[in-house]
Parts: C-alpha cells; sequence; structure tokens
C-alpha cells in the first residue's frame, strides 16, 4: 500500500498541475504544488523502510489459467535505494528549478512528477511481466514528450530510432518469459529459468545503449537541463532494475563472457567519450552508458548489488551535476563529494560495486571507473557557462542550493543504512588503484592533449568504426529487402497462381511424410 | 419470433432497405444502431426461455426451417452474437468518418448476416456455402461503380471459391471416417482436403498474396472490415470442425500441420511488412500475422483453445478498424499510400497517425495495448509445447514491430519548423480517440473482455475438456 502511497503522491501532483495550469494559467502557487508532493513523496519512501520487504498485488487478469503472473510490486533492499534516488532527483529537479532561465513551467513539472511516479513502479516492479508493462509506459511518454520537441527530419528519426532499440529490448525480455516457461519455469524474478537470465542483461543492455554499443539518446541536446535530466536518468534506472534480478544461475553460460567484454568496451568507450565532453550536458549520453555498463559488469560478475549501486549512482551523482546550472564556491565543493560516491572506497554509495568475480576483467574496469571519475570532477571545477547564485532571487538562492545538497545527501546516506550494500567495505584495494589512477589523470587532464574535451556533435555521435558496422547492417537489411521483393512479386505477379499452388503441393507433400 | 430471423433476416433486411432507400449521411447511423440494438438484444434477452413483458408471455425460439436446412442460434451463443454485432456497430458508426460509400453499411450488414447465418446453419458444412456468398457480395463492397476489378480482388475470389469445393468434399468424406475410423488412408486424404479448404479460406501461406493486392489497390476501410469479417467467422467454422471430430483435435500430425502453417504465416507476413513501403500493405500483412496467430491457436493441444481464439479474435475487429479508418484520413490527402507521399503527415494529421501506430503497435504485441494480453495467454500456452513454433511467432512479431516504426519515422519525418495542426474533422477525433481509448482499455484491464469471454467455451464444449 505505501508503494501506492508513493506514486498517488507524484501522480496526484502532476495532475493537480496540469487542472490548475487549465484553470489559473501562471499561478504562483503551482511550484509549490510540486516541491509539496515531491517532499511528501520522498518521506513516504523513507518511511518504507520501517516495514520492508512489502507487497502490491493488483487483480490478476482473467481468465487466470491463462495468465498466471499478477501485475506485483514490491519494496525490498533492492528496488528501496532506486526507488529513494528517483524520489530525490524528482525533489532536486523542482528545487533547483528556481534558478533555471531556460522556460520551466507546470507542464514540465507536471511531467518531472509523472515520471518519478513512472520510475517508482518500475524499479519495485517484482515480475518481469510488471516491470514490461511500465517500461513501455514509459517509453510511449518518452515518444510523445521528445517528438513535441524536436524538430527536423534527421532529429525526429533519431528520437524514433532510440526508442525502437528500447522496444526491442522489451521484446528481448517477452523473450526471456517464452523460454522460461518453454524449461516449465515461472516468469517470476525468483523462480524464472536460468536459461532466460542472460536475456535479461541483453534486453537491460539494449535499453540502455551498452548491448550492443549505441547512443539510445542521441537527440539530447534539444531537450532541457531538469526534465530532461529526469527523462534520461529515471528511464536509465527503470531499464537498470532488472539487472538486480538476473538469476545467479544463468551466469554460468559460454557467453557471459562474451557479454562480459562488450560490456567492458562499452564501459570504456562511455567512461572515455565522458572525460573528453566539453560540458557535462553534452557528455550526458556517455554518462549513462558508463554507469550502465558498470551495471551490467556487476551483473554478470554475480552482483546484483552492485548492479543497484551502480544505479543509484547515476541517478544521484549524475543528477546533481547535471542540475547544476549556477556557479558558487562551495557549492561545486558539495559537488565534489560525488566523486567519493563513485569511487567504491569503503562506506561509499558505490562500495559493494565490485564484491563480485570480475577475474582478468578488473584492470579495465578499474581503468574505465577512474575515467569516469576524472571525468565527473573536470565537469564539477569547469567555471564557465553557468550563471552565479548571488543574480537569483532572494529566496531561490536559499532553495537552490537545498536541490544540490538532497541528493549529494542521500548518496551519503545510501552508504550506510537501509539496504544490503550499505556500511560495505567492498573490493577496497580496487578502488584505492582506481581512486589513484583518477588523481593522476586529474593532474594529467589540463597537461596532456589527449584528455582535452572534444567538439559535442550531435548529428554524429558514432565513433567512424561504428558508423561502418551500421553501415554493414543496412546493406545487409537491402540484400534481405530485395529477396523479400523477388518473392513478393513472384507471388503477386501474372504466375503467381501457379507459383501459389506449387507451393501448397510441397507443402502438402512434406506434411503427408510426416503423416502413418 | 425465432432468433435466426433477429440476428440473420433482419439485419440482411435493414441491409438492403438501405441500399435502396436511405441516403449517404444517415445510412451508417441507422445501420450501427441496428448493430449495436442486436448486440445488446443477444447479451439482455434469453433465447428459447419465455419472459413476461406484462401480461404477454414472450419466448424467442431457437430455430427455423428454410429450404430444408435448420438454422440454429442458442442461448449459448449470445455472447458471440453480442461480439459480433458490437464489433459490426464499431465499424458501421466509423463510415461517415472514413468516407467510404454508403453502400459499404449496407452491404456490410448483409455480409455480417450472411455470415451469422454460417454458425446457425445445420448441418454445418453449409456454413462453407454461406461464407462464399459472403465473399461474393464482398466484390461490389471492394469495387467502385463502373470500374474494372483489380487483381487482387479477382485473386481473393478465386481462392474463396476453391476453398468451398474442398470443404464439402471433405465434409462428405468425414462421413465415411466416422463409420470407420480405423481407415487410415481415408482419414488422411480427408485431412488433407479439409486442410486445403482451410488454407484457401483462412489464406495461409502461399495463398494470401490477395491480401497485400487488395490493401493497395482497394479502399482501405473496405479491405479492413473484409480482413476482419471473414477470418474471424471462418476461426469460428474451424472450431466446430474441431469440437466436432474427435481424430482432428486428438491427432498430433494434424495438430503438428495446422502449428507449422501458423507460424509459417505468422512469420512471413512479419518479415514480408518488415521491409514493405505501402501503409496499406503493411496493414494486410499485419492482418496475415494475426490470422498466423489464430491458426496457431487453433493447433494447440490445450483446453484453452477457445478462450485464447476469442482472446486473439476481438480486439483484431477494434484493431482493424481504428488502423484502417486512420488509413482512409490519410489516403483522403495523399496521393497513394506510399513512404514517399506520407513523409511528415503526422504533423498535419496526428490523430490519424497516431491511430495507426497504435494499431499497429497493438498487432505487434506491443505491451499496454488491446494485443498484448492475448499473446501472451497463446505464449503461456504454446511454449511449452514448442520452443521453436514460439520462436518463428515471435520473429514474426518482431518484423511487424519494426515496421510500425519504420511507419512512424516516415509519419514524423516533417521538415524544418512544420507546425503541429489538427487537420481532421469532429467525427474522425472522436472516433480515432474511442479506438485508442479502447485498444488502451483492452490493454491493461482485458479483464473487460470476461462477461464475453467466459461462456464461449459452452460453444465448443468438447474442445475445452
Amino acid at each position: 500500500m505505501l508503494i501506492l502511497i508513493s506514486c498517488f503522491l507524484l501522480f496526484a501532483g502532476a495532475f493537480a498541475l496540469i487542472v490548475v495550469n487549465a484553470v489559473q494559467p501562471n499561478a504562483r502557487y503551482s511550484w509549490l504544488v510540486a516541491v509539496g508532493s515531491a517532499i511528501l513523496a520522498l518521506a513516504s519512501v523513507l518511511i518504507w523502510l520501517a516495514t520492508m520487504p512489502f507487497d502490491l498485488v493488483l487483480p490478476a487478469w482473467q481468465p487466470q489459467t491463462l495468465f498466471a503472473n499478477p501485475i506485483l510490486f514490491r519494496a525490498d533492499g533492492f528496488s528501496w535505494p532506486l526507488a529513494l534516488s528517483i524520489t530525490g532527483l524528482v525533489l532536486s529537479v523542482l528545487l533547483t528549478a528556481v534558478a533555471r532561465s531556460a522556460i520551466a513551467n507546470s507542464y514540465t513539472w507536471a511531467g518531472t512528477l509523472a515520471l518519478g511516479g513512472f520510475g517508482l513502479l518500475a524499479v519495485t516492479a517484482y515480475n518481469p511481466f510488471t516491470l514490461l508493462l511500465i517500461w513501455c509506459a514509459l517509453d510511449l511518454t518518452e515518444l510523445v514528450t521528445q517528438l513535441r520537441s524536436v524538430e527536423g527530419p534527421s532529429n525526429n528519426e533519431k528520437v524514433v530510432i532510440s526508442i525502437s532499440t528500447r522496444a526491442l529490448g522489451s521484446f528481448i525480455l517477452l523473450w526471456a518469459n517464452i523460454v522460461s516457461i518453454a524449461q516449465g519455469s515461472a516468469f517470476d524474478f525468483q523462480y524464472i529459468a536460468p536459461a532466460s537470465g542472460l536475456y535479461f542483461v541483453v534486453a537491460a543492455g539494449l535499453r540502455l545503449g551498452v548491448l550492443p554499443l549505441h547512443l539510445p539518446y542521441s537527440a539530447e541536446s534539444i531537450v532541457r537541463r531538469g526534465f530532461g535530466t529526469s527523462l534520461r536518468l529515471i528511464s536509465a534506472a527503470s531499464s537498470l532494475t532488472l539487472l538486480a534480478h538476473v538469476p545467479s544461475g544463468s551466469l554460468s553460460s559460454v557467453f557471459t563472457p562474451y557479454l562480459t567484454t562488450l560490456s567492458i568496451i562499452a564501459a570504456l568507450y562511455g567512461c572515455w567519450m565522458w572525460l573528453r565532453a566539453p560540458d557535462e550536458l553534452t557528455g550526458r549520453p556517455y554518462w549513462v552508458i558508463g554507469l550502465a555498463a558498470f551495471s551490467v559488469v556487476a551483473a554478470l560478475g554475480g552482483n546484483p548489488l552492485g548492479a543497484v549501486a551502480w544505479g543509484c549512482a547515476l541517478v544521484l551523482t549524475g543528477g546533481v551535476l547535471f542540475l547544476a546550472s549556477v556557479q558558487h564556491a562551495w557549492l561545486n565543493r558539495v559537488l565534489l563529494a560525488g566523486a567519493w560516491s563513485l569511487s567504491s572506497l569503503p562506506f561509499s554509495l558505490t562500495a559493494s560495486a565490485w564484491i563480485g568475480n570480475l577475474g582478468f576483467f578488473i584492470p579495465f574496469v578499474i581503468a574505465a571507473q577512474s575515467l569516469l571519475i576524472a571525468g565527473y570532477i573536470r565537469h564539477t571545477i569547469r567555471p564557465s557557462g553557468r550563471d552565479s547564485l548571488d543574480s537569483q532571487e532572494t529566496w531561490a538562492s536559499k532553495v537552490y542550493p537545498a536541490g544540490i545538497i538532497l541528493p549529494v545527501a542521500l548518496q551519503f546516506l545510501l552508504g550506510w543504512v537501509g539496504w544490503d550494500g550499505a556500511r560495505q567495505i567492498g573490493a577496497w584495494l580496487q578502488a584505492i588503484i582506481a581512486s589513484t589512477l583518477t588523481v593522476g589523470l586529474v593532474w594529467a587532464t589540463p597537461r596532456f592533449r589527449i584528455f582535452n574535451p572534444v567538439r559535442g556533435n550531435w548529428a554524429r555521435p558514432a565513433a567512424p568504426e561504428r558508423g561502418s558496422v551500421y553501415n554493414s547492417i543496412w546493406g545487409l537489411n537491402r540484400g534481405f529487402g530485395q529477396i523479400v521483393r523477388a518473392v513478393t512479386d513472384t507471388l503477386e505477379g501474372e504466375g503467381g497462381v501457379m507459383w501459389t499452388l506449387l507451393f501448397m503441393i510441397l507443402f502438402i507433400s512434406l506434411m503427408a511424410q510426416g503423416t502413418p | 419470433m425465432s432468433a435466426p430471423i433477429i440476428w440473420v433476416l433482419i439485419p440482411f433486411a435493414t441491409g438492403v432497405l438501405i441500399l435502396f432507400l436511405l441516403g449517404e449521411r444517415i445510412s451508417p447511423l441507422i445501420a450501427g444502431a441496428v448493430a449495436a440494438s442486436l448486440a445488446v438484444v443477444a447479451l439482455i434477452l434469453p433465447i428459447d426461455t419465455a419472459m413476461l413483458l406484462g401480461t404477454i408471455s414472450v419466448k424467442i425460439a431457437p430455430s427455423i426451417q428454410f429450404f430444408g436446412r435448420t438454422f440454429a442460434l442458442n442461448t449459448a451463443d449470445r455472447p458471440l452474437l453480442a461480439i459480433i454485432y458490437g464489433l459490426a456497430a464499431l465499424w458501421f458508426f466509423g463510415t461517415q468518418a472514413s468516407g467510404t460509400a454508403h453502400r459499404f453499411v449496407s452491404l456490410g450488414l448483409m455480409i455480417v448476416s450472411l455470415l451469422t447465418a454460417s454458425i446457425a446453419v445445420e448441418p454445418f458444412l453449409f456454413a462453407a456455402l454461406l461464407l462464399n456468398m459472403a465473399a461474393m457480395l464482398v466484390i461490389p463492397l471492394l469495387v467502385p461503380l463502373y470500374q474494372r476489378p483489380g487483381r487482387g480482388i479477382i485473386r481473393f475470389l478465386i481462392y474463396q471459391t476453391l476453398a468451398m469445393p474442398f470443404i464439402l468434399f471433405s465434409g462428405w468424406m468425414l462421413a465415411g471416417v466416422e463409420a470407420s475410423p480405423g481407415n487410415i488412408g481415408s482419414t488422411a486424404q480427408a485431412g488433407v482436403m479439409l486442410g486445403l479448404g482451410f488454407a484457401f479460406l483462412l489464406a495461409v501461406f502461399p495463398l494470401y498474396s490477395w491480401i497485400p493486392m487488395l490493401t493497395e489497390e482497394a479502399s482501405p476501410y473496405a479491405t479492413g472490415f473484409l480482413l476482419w469479417a471473414l477470418p474471424m467467422f471462418t476461426a469460428v467454422f474451424a472450431l466446430g470442425f474441431l469440437d466436432r471430430y474427435a481424430w482432428l483435435r486428438e491427432s498430433p500430425q494434424f495438430s503438428n500441420a495446422i502449428r507449422f502453417a501458423g507460424a509459417l504465416m505468422a512469420a512471413s507476413g512479419g518479415i514480408f511488412a518488415s521491409q514493405q513501403k505501402h501503409i496499406g500493405r503493411i496493414m494486410g500483412y499485419a492482418s496475415i500475422v494475426e490470422t498466423g496467430l489464430v491458426v496457431l491457436a487453433l493447433g494447440l493441444a490445450s483446453t484453452e483453445v477457445v478462450n485464447i481464439v476469442f482472446l486473439l479474435l476481438v480486439p483484431r475487429g477494434l484493431e482493424l478498424a481504428v488502423w484502417s479508418l486512420a488509413l482512409s484520413i490519410i489516403k483522403r490527402k495523399a496521393y497513394s499510400l506510399q513512404f514517399s507521399e506520407i513523409q511528415g503527415m503526422a504533423r498535419s494529421h496526428p490523430a490519424a497517425a497516431a491511430g495507426i501506430i497504435l494499431a499497429h503497435l497493438s498487432m505487434a504485441g506491443f505491451p499496454l495495448l488491446a494485443g498484448f494480453p492475448p499473446r501472451t495467454a497463446l505464449w503461456q500456452e504454446l511454449a511449452g509445447q514448442s520452443l521453436a513454433t514460439s520462436f518463428w511467432a515471435f520473429l514474426g512479431l518482431i518484423g511487424l514491430l519494426i515496421a510500425a516504426f519504420r511507419t512512424l519515422a516516415v509519419f514524423v519525418m516533417a521538415e524544418e519548423n512544420k507546425a503541429w495542426e489538427l487537420n481532421e474533422s469532429w467525427t474522425q477525433r472522436v472516433m480515432l480517440g474511442l479506438g485508442a481509448l479502447g485498444l488502451f482499455v483492452l490493454g491493461i484491464f482485458p479483464q473487460a473482455l470476461q462477461p464475453f469471454i467466459a461462456s464461449l467455451p459452452a460453444l465448443f464444449s468438447r474442445l475445452s475438456q
């Protein structure tokens, strides 16, 4: 019931904002309504701790003989940190909105609250069937939002491509269901067949742009800082939640090392591009890819806690950086605390990140992690491109810091309480090596040209070699299309009837061989 | 008054009257109201049970005799009649919004009544004749006055007509099989004859070539109606066969053959759809995939066959209605339905574009939409019986998904700074909006169909045991 209350608070807030905007446009209390519902939602998620774990089961579809899985949500040690991160991000987006010069209105705040509600439902979904429904709700919401905000054929096409890869990810999850049923198992996180587990990883990887490596959010530059941040990060967190439920039995598959290799490549690529991105918003897709790849690697290493930890870091650490639109010396120092959360040092948010079995891949993971932290530090201390806090109104200059401090505080909180990943020593030696490398990279970044920022180019985000891969796929598709056209032309042409009868005779002959 | 008169003769006569007496504007409303009334009557009035209306006792007789044949509709048929006429009402109300000629509603009513008669006729083999008569009536529906029929229409007629002798001949042979079930030779021959008959009727691969041809050359709305009505009644006819002949439903070879045909239809339809550049043809291929799934469901060795078949058939009516209505709106504005002609039209006709995409995604089994629950139910039974068959059917749905996103990309690729504007009329917006709402309602709350579907297994009692 508490899950329902938290979601209700967010959805009700969104609904109230829409009504207020329709009845009384430019109402001065709209922001208060939005912030009020976000604060209540955050408080309600904190209350979950008192009664966890608990379930929310919605009435099953009929007939029950055909729909075995109910729509089920659960608050537990895996979903709570992500739920807290999402509600924290929503509140932070609204608190920092006061300082943003970009046009912000009730509709974007309503959108942020609604996204938060969907995000909560996604991270608490306790069977793949429920998760699939929430994913698709998020995808449709994002599709409509994006299509309304982009211009030009190319950007519109990119939006459709990004949504289609995510829909394909959802269908892979559906295929995992089919495989699980074929093996005689339920489509439930607890009892799912091990053979389905790797499909979970592929589904999440595809939705996040990790497997295969691609930029699912290439029309990024058009989306605004506030709503855009919640859209990107909540959507990513909703996909990551699946990784926390990969059955351990499925990780002994022969494909696991290949998937891990691909994920490490994605992590290295994402973190390298993040380090070299000209600014944090341009680098946001690489941030998502880098952290999502870490999450996938942790899941493949048999460490679901690590997948959750990286998911929380993606939302909270990334969120606070992307929302920081105002320049202020001590707030920048607060932002630097995010580097601690990414370090996987003991008692940090990501302390549990690498307690799984990574073996041969450890050096690559350390390299990617240090690139990520160095990039984070570089973007945090980057001096230009932001307004000053002093130029804001008095009340805004009081509220805005709260929006920055809140996610940082939540990062520290999650390092200590509320879930199995809290108060962990973790792989401390690995963390120390990564931190040392990070210090070296931060020192080297302004001194060596190779670390200098590259120009953001949203029209061609792909690396050259990836372009050739995609060209090959396109070429294959063209060839396949020609074959299909040849077949349809034959069947629909003048001799089509004769061809179809010939096929029928062949079909009957084949069937007749099977009869006694 | 008897049930066949209410649900066969009255709609047929109404169709004739509308054709000759009523005008363009009022006929869709009259036809829709008649169909909706028949659906409501089917829901509330019992058959073969006396009712007191004040002091008058009324009883609807279940059957009548006609040229020595019996037409019977029983209490168990009521949910089926409600579904048929409810969906038909939806089609008729949408006629005006689609801009289709008024003879659509009159011929449509006649077709639905003939198809209903095919459910009612005894001996049930005569249903093949009635299905063929309905197919004949489809021709004036598809061909505009004073125009020569296209190749798709001619091929449709050829295949539907070829189906009839195979079905009738198999019926004659089946009587022999029932008399001597041990005769494997005649059993196999009857099975092949029956299979061929249904292959033509349901347009299995490669006999479906007329469908994309028809969706390319004929009115989208009339074609959509045909693609809903004929496979639906043929599926009910096929369920009747399976229910009646134990050897058919218990033969693993026959089940395998049905499943093979269904998987081949679904896979090939989806793959072909993914490569099309004409949104009308894509709708044709999507209906082929959908029929393939129905055929797959018919081949399941399960007591849930009837439930799954009807779970598939009901949303199909809504999906095709929304899709073909939206296509009609687009076709009136664009020169053709080729990708090159419709590029960027989402900005000028957002409701129609959204209707096409939602209906398309629903047929691809996208979660939250009407097509998802029936597919989930199908996987639940099919995956346990054959993962390979599930894979091919799943591949077909992936093909449809690719086609949906290709269509969406073309629709939204408008030139820079083109404003969003609603150019659809109010009627069109309301019809499309209600249709889209229906797709979501059936996708999120499929139990809404339970009052109609729950008692349908009683119609095919042996199949459900």
